[in-house]
């Protein structure tokens, strides 16, 4: 059986490198040859048309009396008549009509970004069942509290001060009408270049930042802030000090996250790394491989190691213990609401769905959904290979291994890269989650570090290896003209830019992270004490189980 | 010896944001940061995380 699947999991891994390259050098189609003598009785060209307001007065809409009809077949709701006029005395003149086009452009893109924002949201819900059933029946009630409140701890904080510092630089964002309120970045020299560090404007979106469009962007990079603080509660479930979590939470909302997103997003160094530099269109994070889940992975990993293992994780030896979660249902059906959210966190990252190449949202949702599924397939490959049985939990982790992974690359990479890069994350979180288990000891329950970290910083990497260099957004991507390209399809400096990136998610923030959690470790402490872990963390720390039947069966079985 | 662990970390960074003034060749950037992000890597792994695990929980 273990060599069955092996062979068939190496074969197909084979069989789509092959497809890959075999896909690089097609050169572009010519177009169809001109007739070799054009007919005698060609007319010439005429000028086109030009449409004056006269053009536009004559246009009636449907009468009333077929109005009254009712249109059951939709011919006839939405016309000229909908069109709103600027001046009554005028009546409808072009350039009502010019300025219709235009709102609706921004409509649509308006309704695009806020609805995908509603997926992100509920990506919390996906965060919450998951990490709850991973965890023992006994910290249930905590581990859900503690993902129900990061997403109004972080967002506070980020309302506070971190939307500024993340997207006050940012300038404009043609898709959302233009977001000029922000404006104003904070850079140093550093080698000739201006570095953007932080942005300025967009405090508690007071004054110009009361705008429609920093609304938009607002709630769109709130939610996914609070995806990447949700992260660590996973990591540091079932020992972690509830009141300690939220001050940290509020400390990452309001600068961990919103540093790094700066540099990436808002403007800054990072972004910037193709303009000033000449690498490539600068570090490009689509959706937030890096932004997102790497931060959110390392500062789950720096919680992991700062407060220990939980009681029984390891024997004396340092032999890990297996701890299994208490509802595996909840695990997968979390998976399911996870890889749901996902379609608004990467087609809506183009922060459109009109104009500037933005229907490319469905290659970027065909390429979310495949590279999720072949992270799940590897996964439980490698695990049936391996372990001689389909893990249920590995596969729903590598489900979101193969998200995580292709949300960075998403909006620049072709299907077939979409499925390596899935394969390769599904396989990649097995390893790392047996690697951090047993070789560094750092317990991490529901295997976030594997997850968003090991596999955002892939999914950084896959930008420099596989972007294609066929998406359009505009004609530029972080201000240098062209497509992001890399390195498989001619651009080393792209992967250069993007480990770059690598490298700042490991030294700087990871550091960051560490420092600040240090910091309230030492005030306050961040782990709870031996024999609330014992009980569980329900009663001690929020005053309630999460299942009261349970304990009541547990006490008329006579146990404790 | 965690703190040693956290300057060696953050000296990765330091590395890698250095090869941006020190080469303009990408070959040689890219060597560059490969050496910073294993610095960074060997920061956390190798002396941050051996600083913590000497006083772990299960060897009590």
């Amino acid at each position: 059986m273990k060599k069955v699947l092996l062979a068939l999991v190496m074969t197909w891994c084979f069989g789509l490198l092959g497809t890959v390259f075999a896909q690089t050098p097609v050169p572009p189609a010519e177009p169809p040859a001109a007739p070799a003598a054009a007919p005698a009785t060609a007319v010439a060209a005429a000028p086109p048309a030009m449409i004056t307001d006269a053009d536009i007065k004559a246009l009636s809409g449907p009468k009333a009396e077929d109005k009254a009809k009712g249109d059951p077949g939709g011919t006839i709701t939405g016309n000229v008549a909908d069109i709103p006029v600027g001046d009554m005395k005028k009546g409808l003149t072009l350039a009502d009509v010019v300025n219709q086009i235009g709102q609706n452009t921004i409509a649509i893109n308006f309704v695009w970004t806020l609805v995908a924002g509603f997926l992100v949201m509920f990506m919390q819900a996906g965060f919450a069942i998951v990490e709850t059933g991973l965890c023992r029946a006994k910290n249930a009630n905590h581990t859900m509290m503690m993902n129900f409140m990061v997403y109004g701890a972080g967002m506070l904080a980020y309302w506070l001060i971190g939307f500024a510092i993340q997207e006050g630089g940012v300038g404009a964002v043609s898709n959302l009408g233009g977001t000029a309120p922000l404006s104003s970045e904070f850079a140093v020299k550093l080698f000739g270049k201006d570095f953007g560090l932080w942005g300025m404007n967009g405090i508690m979106l007071r004054g110009s930042t009361y705008d429609v469009g920093v609304m938009v962007m607002f709630l769109f990079q709130m939610v996914f802030m609070d995806t990447a603080l949700t992260i660590v509660t996973g990591t540091a479930a079932e020992r972690w000090k509830y009141s300690a979590f939220i001050i940290s939470s509020i400390v990452m909302g309001a600068f961990t996250y919103p540093l790094f997103a700066n540099w990436a997003w808002g403007g800054g160094w990072l972004a910037t790394l193709g303009s000033s530099f000449g690498l490539g269109h600068g570090y490009s994070d689509f959706a937030g491989s890096g932004v997102v889940h790497a931060v959110g992975g390392l500062t789950a990993m720096a919680m992991g190691i700062l407060i220990g293992p939980r009681i029984g994780k390891y024997t004396r030896d340092g032999k890990p213990n297996a701890m299994p979660g208490h509802d595996i249902t909840m695990v997968l059906l979390g998976c399911f609401i996870l890889a749901f959210g996902w379609f608004g966190f990467n087609p809506g990252s183009t922060l459109g769905a009109s104009a500037n190449g933005n229907l490319r949202i469905s290659s970027i949702a065909v390429n979310t959904m495949l590279a999720g599924m072949a992270g799940s397939f590897a996964a439980m490959c490698y695990m049936w290979t391996r372990y001689g049985k389909p893990d249920a939990s590995m596969t729903g982790n590598g489900l979101l291994a193969g998200l995580v992974a292709i949300t960075a690359p998403s909006g620049f990479v072709n299907p077939t890269a979409s499925v390596i890069i899935g394969v390769i994350a599904g396989l990649l979180v097995c390893l790392s989650v047996e690697f951090i288990d047993r070789v560094l000891r750092v317990d991490d329950p529901v295997g976030a570090i594997s997850v968003h970290g090991t596999n955002g910083i892939w999914g950084v990497i896959s930008v420099g290896l596989f972007a294609d260099g066929k998406s359009n957004y505009a004609g530029a991507w972080n201000g240098v003209p062209g497509s992001v390209t890399g390195l498989f399809y001619g651009d080393g400096g792209q992967l250069v830019a993007q480990l770059m990136g690598v490298a700042t998610l490991i030294g700087f923030v990871f550091t960051m992270s560490f420092v600040l959690n240090m910091i309230i470790h030492a005030v306050m402490g961040q782990r709870v004490s031996a024999r609330t872990e014992l009980e569980g963390l329900d009663i001690p720390e929020m005053g309630a189980v999460a299942y009261p039947d349970f304990v009541l069966k547990a006490d008329a079985m006579g146990m404790e | 010896m965690a703190i040693v662990g956290l300057v060696i970390t953050l000296l990765g960074f330091a590395v890698a944001v250095a090869s941006l003034g020190m080469a303009s060749g990408n070959t040689v950037r890219l060597v560059i940061v490969l050496v910073g992000i294993l610095v960074s890597l060997g920061g956390i792994m190798g002396v941050l995380n051996q600083a913590y695990m000497k006083d772990a929980i299960w060897k009590k």
